[in-house]
């Protein structure tokens, strides 16, 4: 299991190093990824095949580092790259507006929930519960779409070293800026 | 190894659930995104569209690889496609449906040209995986669409003029496909504008309401000839509004995006335009709207491109075997006390009754024409070949649409309930009926008639 606190080796010499979340995400953005959004992991395998995977919710804590909560049975071969210490992305974006951005580590780390985030992570599903039926989702669906059994359910720990804009339309792709 | 079968996943490809695009570039550094078009191609290839992810674009042409995920929007079942780039269209069936479902939505929201679609890029799937993801739903109740096609068209086969046809295609999608809102426009000639000549469910028929070529789903699926969809109105109506909102913040776009004027359910949460084409012919459009979200999918939209292509050739036979009965003049019945005033605008052919407008164009011109010829003889009874054949009408050699004028015309009269009206009278004939008597105004020339 790799550490996401720990800056994994820049390969290609240019990219910048993992850090604080505070540091590269204002605190709106950071509010974003906490408050019952749409969650999608991106990583690649060793063989360099891409891998996509959807997650639950998120928190960032004062140190900067932020955990995705995922399911397991879903994301089993991205969290076995990740294991191995694949690169990881994450897009957050929120369903009643499509605000989004993007934020990428060279490594992360798994392991179970810890009891303590079970009620956060219901919370985030229920607000974006919510958000999917005030934009037309049946009900029937959107209660589905948050089902989640917390046994199942991992935390994928990373400091990030990217932030992207990712709002659909021009802009999209561009750093994330500090104020 | 078996072999991979989309066919069963096309649901999934509607676009009701966003999908998760994953890339990586050379070093391994992943982008995941998501994204609202996932195109079925055929069992084997799907297409996502090129147009602003640009990360995107750059990994894939470095590694030609990508990673999906698609959900079924009804039953939740999910998938993961691996996926191995192959090229990239530019044009073609594949980039104009999927040009002309993000012009539908971009136009919807005052964005045409803005986010223009720069390509399709066309992937071969190379392995599908279902993966455990929500608590599964059941399926839909299995339709019989191809029992209900064959039974609409049935109907169709019987009509022996043009209105009798459009009304029993309309007629026939809500007694077999249970589809109560839809309208079908005639392409008018020349002018890359389609007019309402027949309509069901609504409390006003629209009739006579145009659509420009490019406006919303019904203007882009003409522009295009190639059918459009949108089946979650309010989700993909915000994910267009993301993007306004973001290319007026970026200075792309000023002012307020016009709203189209369109004679429909005020809030639609599916719609569909099929072409009427004869050969590569646009003939009009035939449209279909709901109030529930996902209405139409991709079965659907088979069954009815072929109900609307069935159309097609039914109007090409009918132009084809135009009547020739000539009639006799016959003098027309006794007018009614009152004394209505028919004001003809020569510019552009619109014609009032009293102060009260009734219609532009051709149509105009044909009125005008009936009601002189009534005035000079008295004639009342008329042929569509006469008119086709009449210089002062000045009838586009092909696709003239005669018959789709006059409908749009006796309806126009209808719900004015003027005092005058258009009966038909047999096949390829029709009867002018004065309740009234008429003075006919002609506003350019100045010079007035009394008729009747």
């Amino acid at each position: 299991m790799t550490d996401g606190g720990n800056p994994a080796s820049d390969q290609d010499g240019s990219a910048p190093s993992n850090r604080s979340a505070h540091d590269l995400l204002p605190s709106d953005l950071v509010a974003l990824a906490q408050g019952g959004v749409s969650v999608v992991i991106g990583c690649c395998d060793r063989h360099g095949n891409p891998l996509s995977g959807i997650g639950l919710g998120a928190r960032i804590d004062p140190a900067g580092c932020i955990r995705v909560f995922a399911k397991r049975a879903t994301n089993a071969p991205l969290l076995a790259a990740i294991a191995e210490g694949a690169r990881v992305a994450v897009t957050f974006s929120r369903a009643i507006d499509h605000a989004s951005f993007q934020v990428k580590a060279h490594g992360a780390g798994v392991r179970d929930a810890d009891p303590g985030d079970h009620p956060e992570i219901l919370r985030q599903c229920m607000v974006f519960r919510d958000e999917l039926i005030e934009i037309g989702l049946p009900p029937q669906v959107a209660n589905s779409w948050v089902n989640a059994d917390m046994a199942d359910v991992v935390a994928i720990s990373f400091r990030p070293c990217q932030a992207f804009m990712q709002t659909p339309g021009p802009g999209a792709g561009a750093p994330v800026s500090v104020p | 190894m078996t072999a991979v079968d989309l066919k069963p996943l096309r649901r999934s490809m509607e676009g009701i659930v966003a999908s998760v695009l994953t890339t990586c570039d050379g070093d391994g550094m992943p982008n995941v995104s998501m994204i609202s078009q996932v195109h079925f191609v055929d069992s084997g290839h799907v297409a996502l569209s090129y147009q602003f992810f640009n990360k995107t674009r750059r990994n894939v042409l470095a590694t030609r690889k990508a990673s999906v995920m698609i959900t079924d929007p009804v039953t939740l079942v999910t998938h993961r496609l691996a996926l191995e780039f192959l090229e990239t269209r530019s044009q073609g069936a594949v980039f104009e449906t999927m040009k002309a479902k993000l012009a539908g939505i971009a136009s919807h929201h005052g964005m045409d040209g803005v986010f223009r679609l720069l390509g399709a890029d066309i992937y071969r799937v190379f392995s599908v995986e279902e993966v455990p993801c929500w608590q599964l739903l059941p399926g839909p109740p299995e339709h019989q669409l191809l029992a209900d096609l064959r039974a609409c068209q049935a109907g169709l086969d019987r009509c022996d003029d043009l209105e009798d046809l459009l009304d029993t295609a309309l007629a026939g999608l809500e007694q077999h496909f249970a589809i109560r809102y839809a309208m079908v426009l005639m392409a008018e000639g020349g002018t890359e504008r389609l007019y309402t000549v027949a309509s069901r469910g609504y409390a006003s028929s629209g009739v006579g309401s145009e659509v420009a070529f490019g406006e919303g789903v019904i203007g882009v699926a003409a522009r295009e000839k190639a059918p459009i969809r949108i089946g979650h109105m309010t989700m993909e109506y915000r994910y267009g509004a993301a993007m306004v909102h973001t290319a007026r913040r970026a200075g792309i776009l000023s002012g307020v995006p016009t709203e189209i004027p369109f004679p429909g359910l005020k809030s639609p949460r599916s719609q569909i335009a099929l072409p009427i084409l004869l050969k590569d012919d646009l003939l009009g459009i035939l449209f279909a709207e709901a109030e529930e979200t996902m209405r139409f999918g991709y079965d659907e939209e088979d069954a009815l491109l072929l109900l609307a292509g069935h159309l097609g050739l039914l109007i090409g036979a009918l132009k084809d075997e135009a009547a020739v009965a000539e009639v006799e003049a016959v003098s027309g019945p006794a007018a009614g006390e009152n004394s209505v005033a028919v004001r003809f605008h020569a510019p552009d052919q619109s014609i009032f009754i009293g102060h009260d407008y009734l219609i532009k164009g051709v149509a105009g011109a044909i009125l005008w024409r009936l009601l002189g010829e009534f005035k000079e003889t008295g004639r009342t009874e008329f042929t569509t070949r006469e008119l086709r054949i009449d210089p002062t009408l000045r009838l586009p050699e092909f696709a003239e649409n005669l018959d789709a004028r006059l409908i749009l015309l006796r309806k126009r009269l209808e719900e004015r309930q003027a005092c005058l009206r258009i009966e038909k009278s047999g096949r390829g004939r029709f009867r002018l009926v004065t309740q009234c008597s008429l003075k006919l105004e002609n506003l350019s020339a100045a010079g007035t008639l009394s008729a009747g």
